[in-house]
């Protein structure tokens, strides 16, 4: 890892000065730093503006119009179309029916996923001692198995007559149900599917967070006579919360995107039931509706948006 | 944060602001009248192709063409292979990034979206097309106009198992609808058999077994003025369709990929399905049951008709076409001309089993002697494909949800075929 | 590391997470086994655990039917530059973020953020055209340079550092160190887990992209290991299972080993966590 060691190259400066003075409050070394700032930005946000921003802006855009894929060649000859498409969805059964499949599968999946994510990296960090990278890279499988071998293999584990899960249920007295088959339980087979999926990258980054928690405050606190549970939630949590936000907003984006689960499962059925937001907004981009799949995802946007802000608010920590 | 939101809420409207255009009336494509392209040169042409195609027709396609470039030395070919997982994605982003290929294999249900974007060049007049089987010509006519040739093509039949209907006392597989479904049921009172008949219960492609059964009881989809599900045809057919699944002749919730399973320990003796099926049911009697002679066990069966209409399926298959955008007009088509020569079909059948789109390749004897293959060939005669509209994936999609709502909760054919075309309307036919 | 906890008062943990453990790794072991099959085998009912006739056909067949040597260079120069510069640059950007005043700072936070929450798939049509009307269509550079820096990257790396003492920063300047000498000399030293971290998952991410590589690689030139595999794998009517279980394990072969060498540095970058 080669870092920028150097000094500033001197053309960095320009124009720097004049703004400065006119804000005398500012501190010694303030310019200093909004230059160090600006170059350390800089490389980022120019290939953030070119690949990222840049493209946003057309499909925001695009959501305003009524652009169909035949279109695409001569973007600018389509109608506007104002707010049209978003009220289209508003007034779509089958998105209104994949919005409640898509908000039940995140607040059940995510607080799930974290849980258990999180107690997995504790006990691998400080409950035990030995196998730690055996259990930690077996627990990490999950996420890089391909998403077809694991598909072939959940749903012969759920299979109504053969599957493991009804032969153990069967043990016990219990008649399971036809899992992937049954509008009721295909949602919560999904759901479990998607939590053993991806736990393992939740754990990873609670594992690095954890590695900044001092053992010494640990200690004094058992001197104290704290116990674990005390330890965990009075010294672990405290320090952990900049990684408990960061996985609980990137799980809750990813989880509001849902989408390799049921299209390699159950393909959004029986009757729509598993059938996600992001699911049917990529059916309408493959049927060439663009501004109609363009309006849905910033619907979902926005959604997410709401959802991350909630978590700043509770999960922040105050910034100095 | 708020802030950033700000900013590209503006940017968005500056654009906005900036394109105060609207489209051009007539300005999308399909308005023009019906046209053949102009005649193409076959003789002395050179070039250089760029060739898509997909699956194993992509892996073996190299092999072929080396035969083509030795007959014409100044053509250079070259064949990507594209996976079919999202190959129409692939597709779509090329045409509008003006990156397409000369010659690609495309399929059938894509033609009217794809000259909808105005990206194919029609097939000259010196292709004869009168070769090809009509209903694998008419899947590249979009608004009149052909843009390309069948390439190969596969039909969907009734799979039934001999020594099942034998033990149940059945002499042949009846013609006739109302008697097929019987026949169907009366195979579940003999012992192994768990279900008459294992038939798609909706979801994505469930169209491609329903509307055979449809279109052989005179049923149709679309005329010349759009969308015609809710016909009392198109009903009774549907209602049809879902009796099997009410009368639990067919199994509702079938667990995913098991058809060949099922078929070959007896447990479902019937299922509708297409040429390919023939290896995989007796590969796997082969390998899992060491059953060398399955294929003795077997036959195939047309798709059953009523109300005296004749039997029809759905022809599936591939299409050659050639992009607008090509510098070597000449040379794609020469190539398209040759793949479609019927000793080059011939020994394309050799090199994949795809079956030829050029009715003479089948006087072959490679093709003739195999009995099976011959009924296969006899039903490409009479089948046919859903309208070249380029909504037509959507409608389609529509169709198949109501098809598993009749199949799962027994919603009648006429509110299934009512809601399907009025979403059908609403989506339009995209001309 | 921690407080050293004895083996043997400890045994039910062991138990329960090695229990855990046999419920996740079931369904990879599965496809491992399900490499060496016969096609007929996976689609038997019900399925077998253990191959009846363990075969290597499925890796002959990978290998002789795939140019594998150049779709893995393609796949691995891209992980690799994608994984490279998403460490360098969003390292950068977290410590301005978190241990710097500047203005803009809070507008920069703001868009990384709000990117990270538009939808893939909506951008992916103009993004293409942008990178067609840059001639970077089958090209490396075309399957690598809308990746190289990603939101996540810098979220993960901003809320990193946060939980890092700022004394360690505020000495440093004191000491007089410039701003980019104690990024490079005092944080980044610190960064291991983070980086670890960040390396994983963006090497991962990178190696198992699909849509991107499909779309931008016209010809088999530019091919990456995921397009080449959907190519064998799956046909218009069957999946050759045998074949994608092979593919899925030779795969995934590269990213459990970045993983074992990534584990390390979880380990160092606690060692070097100085003064607390």
């Amino acid at each position: 890892m080669a870092a920028p060691t150097t000094t500033p190259p001197s053309q960095q400066g320009r124009g720097k000065h004049k703004a400065t003075s006119s804000r005398s409050s500012r501190p010694p070394g303030a310019v200093r730093e909004e230059r160090a700032g600006w170059i350390l930005t800089l490389p980022f946000l120019l290939l953030f503006l070119v690949f990222t921003a840049w493209p946003v802006v057309q499909s925001v855009f695009f959501s305003f119009t009524d652009i169909h894929n035949r279109d695409l060649r001569t973007p600018f000859a389509v109608n506007f179309v104002a707010f049209d498409q978003y009220t289209k969805a508003f007034a779509d059964p089958q998105f209104q029916h994949a919005a409640f499949n898509t908000a039940y599968f995140v607040v059940v999946g995510v607080p799930l996923t974290m849980a258990i994510a999180l107690a997995a990296a504790v006990v691998l960090n400080s409950g035990i001692s030995k196998f730690r990278s055996v259990f930690r890279l077996g627990f990490y499988t999950p996420v890089i198995t391909s998403i077809v071998a694991v598909a072939v293999v959940w749903r012969f584990l759920l299979n109504p007559e053969s599957g493991l899960v009804n032969t153990v249920l069967a043990w016990v007295g219990i008649d399971g149900p036809n899992w992937l088959g049954s509008t009721t339980w295909a949602m919560p087979s999904l759901i479990a599917m998607a939590t053993w999926r991806n736990f393992g990258t939740a754990m990873i980054i609670f594992l690095a967070g954890l590695q900044a928690v001092p053992i010494m405050l640990h200690e004094a606190a058992a001197i104290d006579g704290a116990n674990a549970w005390q330890r965990f939630v009075n010294v672990t949590l405290p320090i952990l919360r900049p990684t408990i936000l960061f996985v609980s907003v990137t799980t809750a984006i990813g989880y509001l995107q849902f989408f390799e689960e049921p299209f390699v499962m159950t393909q959004g059925g029986p009757l729509d039931s598993t059938l996600s937001a992001s699911m049917y907004t990529y059916q309408q981009f493959s049927f060439g509706n663009y501004g109609y799949a363009a309006a849905l995802s910033y619907l979902i946007f926005v959604v997410i948006v709401i959802v991350t802000v909630v978590q700043f608010r509770f999960l922040s920590e105050r910034e100095d | 944060m708020r802030r950033s939101y700000l900013f590209i809420a503006l940017t968005a409207s500056t654009a906005l602001a900036l394109t105060g255009c609207g489209r051009d009336s007539g300005g999308s494509g399909g308005e023009a009248a019906p046209t053949t392209g102009a005649a193409v040169a076959t003789e002395g042409v050179s070039g250089s192709l760029d060739v898509w195609a997909m699956g194993a027709e992509g892996e073996k396609l190299p092999d072929l063409v080396k035969e083509f470039t030795a007959d014409h030395p100044d053509i250079k070919v070259n064949v990507t292979a594209v996976p079919w997982d999202s190959a129409h994605d692939k597709f779509v982003n090329s045409i509008t990034a003006g990156t397409t290929p000369d010659v690609a294999m495309v399929g059938t249900t894509w033609m009217g979206e794809f000259a909808g974007m105005d990206a194919l060049d029609p097939t000259p007049g010196t292709i004869d097309t009168s070769k090809f089987f009509e209903g694998g010509h008419n899947t590249t006519v979009v608004d009149g106009t052909s843009y390309g040739v069948p390439w190969y093509v596969e039909t969907r039949m009734v799979y039934y198992r001999t020594d099942v209907l034998n033990d149940a006392g059945v002499e042949e597989v009846p013609t006739d609808q109302d008697a097929f479904k019987d026949m169907a049921a009366s195979l579940q009172d003999t012992k192994d058999v768990k279900w008459g008949i294992s038939l798609q219960p909706g979801q994505t492609g469930s169209w491609q077994t329903v509307l055979p059964f449809a279109w052989s009881r005179g049923a149709s989809i679309a005329d010349d003025n759009g969308w015609t599900f809710d016909t009392p045809e198109m009903v009774k057919a549907v209602d049809y369709y879902g009796s099997f699944f009410a009368d639990k002749i067919a199994d509702p919730n079938p667990p995913q990929g098991q058809t060949e399973a099922d078929f070959v320990s007896g447990k479902v003796p019937m299922f509708v399905s297409g040429p390919w099926m023939r290896t995989i049911v007796e590969d796997f009697a082969k390998q899992n049951k060491g059953d060398d002679s399955f294929a003795e066990r077997y036959d195939v069966a047309p798709i059953p008709s009523a109300d005296g209409a004749e039997s029809s399926s759905f022809i599936g298959g591939s299409n050659l076409a050639v992009f607008k955008n090509t510098e070597s007009r000449d040379a794609a088509w020469t190539l398209v001309d040759w793949l479609t020569q019927p000793d080059t079909q011939v020994k394309w059948f050799e090199l994949t089993t795809d079956l030829p789109s050029v009715q003479s390749a089948w006087e072959d004897p490679k093709l003739s002697s195999d009995e099976k293959l011959a009924k296969f060939g006899t039903a490409l005669q009479t089948a046919q494909a859903p309208p070249s509209f380029s909504t037509w994936e959507q409608v389609a999609e529509a169709f198949d949800g109501e098809i598993e709502k009749v199949a799962k909760q027994g919603l009648s054919g006429a509110d299934a075929m009512e809601a399907t075309q009025s979403q059908a309307e609403s989506i339009g036919t995209g001309q | 590391m921690t407080r050293e906890t004895s083996f043997r008062s400890r045994w039910w943990l062991y138990l329960l997470l090695t229990i855990a453990l046999i419920v996740v790794i079931t369904p990879f072991v599965w496809m491992v086994l399900g490499s060496v099959k016969t096609n007929a085998e996976l689609r038997q009912v019900p399925p077998t655990w253990l191959p009846e006739h363990p075969t290597l056909d499925n890796y002959t067949s990978l290998f002789s039917r795939l140019s594998f040597g150049r779709y893995f260079f393609n796949s691995t120069l891209v992980a690799v530059v994608v994984t490279a510069s998403n460490l360098i640059f969003c390292s950068m950007v977290g410590y301005a973020l978190v241990m710097l005043n500047f203005r803009g700072k809070k507008v920069i936070f703001g868009l990384i953020i709000g990117t990270l929450m538009i939808p893939g798939v909506v951008t992916f049509v103009p993004l293409f055209v942008l990178v067609a009307n840059l001639g970077l269509v089958d090209t490396l550079p075309g399957l690598f340079l809308p990746f190289l820096v990603a939101p996540f990257g810098v979220f993960l790396m901003r809320q990193f550092i946060m939980s890092l003492p700022r004394d360690l920063v505020e000495a440093a300047r004191i000491d007089g160190a410039g701003e980019l000498a104690i990024f490079g000399r005092v944080i980044l030293p610190l960064l291991g887990p983070a980086m670890a971290t960040l390396g994983i998952l963006t090497f991962l991410g990178s190696w198992n992209n699909f849509l991107w590589p499909l779309v931008v690689a016209q010809t088999e030139n530019t091919y990456t290991l995921p397009v080449a595999l959907a190519l064998v794998s799956t046909g218009q009517n069957q999946t050759e299972y045998g074949l994608l279980m092979a593919g899925a394990t030779v795969v995934v072969l590269p990213v459990l080993i970045v993983f074992l060498l990534f584990q390390k540095r979880f380990i160092q970058g606690i060692a070097t966590t100085g003064m607390k």
